[in-house]
């Protein structure tokens, strides 16, 4: 079972991610990625959304596998600008890494 | 595919370690100005800033081939001792780097930016180059995520480039590009007047006979982060250079796949694989304005080459 967080998206504020909340989830940028993965970018803006830290952890390798070519942000209908989103998430999975080196 | 944390732990120690990603030293990854004639290091109105990625496409090359083979290997893991390549001198290796890289693919990378010089020159832009003023951007570690690791060498960077007058940059990459004129002025607190080279083109018409069309691909940081798809095609233009447009191009270029490159080599080769498809399809000669962009697209073995290297051989 998951454990939701509502505060989860304000704490990203840090990492840059300040517009998760601006998606509708209208799959356009999982649409044209590139990659044709899983749901991809608009998965991981839900956990955002929804504050599913542990998702986010055991499946942040994903977050690697974005090209960052841009292609979702330019076509996303509410500028909630999912590339910037997903270079946010990889700067807090690094920054949790950090602070837990073992992990 | 890699870990992710190895790949980023790698990485930002050898710019920790060197300024750049290899590990290497700066000044024997930096090679190309020894056989360039067409600058002056100074006086001149704007610095050119290569950022190093053109030289340092070979040794990606190399380090991509030997990747390619441990990925998805139970060898993979091992990434992680790379860490220790803190216990080796910078100069050791940089040796072993050389051992892997060939003359001709150096001299060939290097060889763009010689083209770089010449278009410069001959438009009248008044340009200097001194080595020891063009690093490595970070762009790589800020991609990854390393913010801490991004800032902290944007920040050496600006300040070195401060330090010594400089305020307006010619760069010749859309990476570097992007990062000096988006990245700095937002992390590193200095902002500078960039210029991408293509932008300050002035070159007297000529009519290309007999020069077949060539097929443009955009770089995704040109084409939508920094919109200046209509500048190499005003360049070609301007010396009556034939070109045609691939379904998606300008803002909605295709990715290459270069960026995975450095956690997985396989999604990049797949990635190439769709992008090169379109390329075979139109038949025409590839052209494009990046270094990354150019090492993929020859290893799909199209028939591609520097915009800088075209130009330069009709004018």
């Amino acid at each position: 079972m998951a454990l939701v967080n509502p505060e989860f998206a304000a704490e990203l504020k840090a990492y840059g991610l300040d517009t998760s909340l601006e998606c509708f989830h209208c799959g356009s940028c999982a649409a044209i990625c590139p990659l044709i993965h899983d749901h991809f970018p608009r998965k991981m803006i839900r956990y955002v959304q929804v504050g599913a830290r542990d998702q986010i952890m055991q499946q942040a390798q994903d977050l690697w596998r974005c090209l960052h070519c841009g292609l979702c942000t330019h076509t996303c209908p509410r500028q909630a600008d999912p590339g910037e989103l997903i270079l946010g998430l990889r700067r807090y999975v690094v920054a949790s890494w950090r602070r837990a080196p073992g992990v | 595919m890699f870990n992710p944390k190895d790949v980023v732990d790698l990485l930002a120690l050898n710019v920790r370690k060197s300024r750049n990603p290899f590990g290497v030293p700066n000044s024997q990854l930096n090679t190309w100005w020894r056989e360039a004639a067409a600058f002056t290091r100074r006086p001149g109105e704007a610095l050119l800033f290569t950022g190093l990625m053109y030289q340092a496409v070979p040794y990606l090359e190399a380090a991509t081939r030997y990747l390619e083979r441990l990925e998805d290997s139970d060898f993979a893991d091992y990434l992680r001792f790379g860490r220790l390549s803190r216990y080796l001198p910078g100069l050791l290796v940089g040796r072993g780097f050389s051992l892997l890289t060939s003359r001709a693919e150096k001299r060939k990378f290097n060889g763009v930016l010689h083209s770089i010089c010449r278009l410069l020159a001959k438009s009248g832009v008044g340009f200097f180059y001194h080595p020891d003023l063009d690093f490595y951007s970070g762009i790589l570690l800020y991609e990854l995520g390393d913010q801490d690791g991004f800032v902290e060498h944007a920040r050496f960077v600006a300040r070195t480039l401060k330090l010594h007058g400089v305020r307006q940059v010619i760069t010749v990459d859309p990476h570097t590009t992007y990062a000096l004129k988006e990245l700095y002025p937002k992390y590193a607190g200095e902002a500078f007047e960039v210029h991408p080279y293509f932008t300050r083109l002035r070159l007297p018409p000529r009519r290309a006979n007999g020069h077949e069309p060539v097929a443009i691909h955009d770089p995704c940081f040109y084409g939508r982060y920094l919109k200046l798809s209509h500048s190499p095609r005003e360049v070609l233009r301007s010396l009556n250079l034939e070109y045609m447009e691939v379904r998606n191009c300008g803002e909605f270029t295709s990715c290459c796949g270069g960026p995975v490159e450095s956690v997985s080599p396989a999604l990049n080769r797949e990635i190439l694989g769709r992008r090169a498809a379109e390329f075979k399809a139109c038949g025409a000669p590839v052209v494009t304005t990046c270094p990354i962009c150019l090492a993929n697209l020859l290893k799909a073995g199209l028939p591609v080459e520097d915009l800088a290297s075209l130009v330069v051989r009709y004018c």
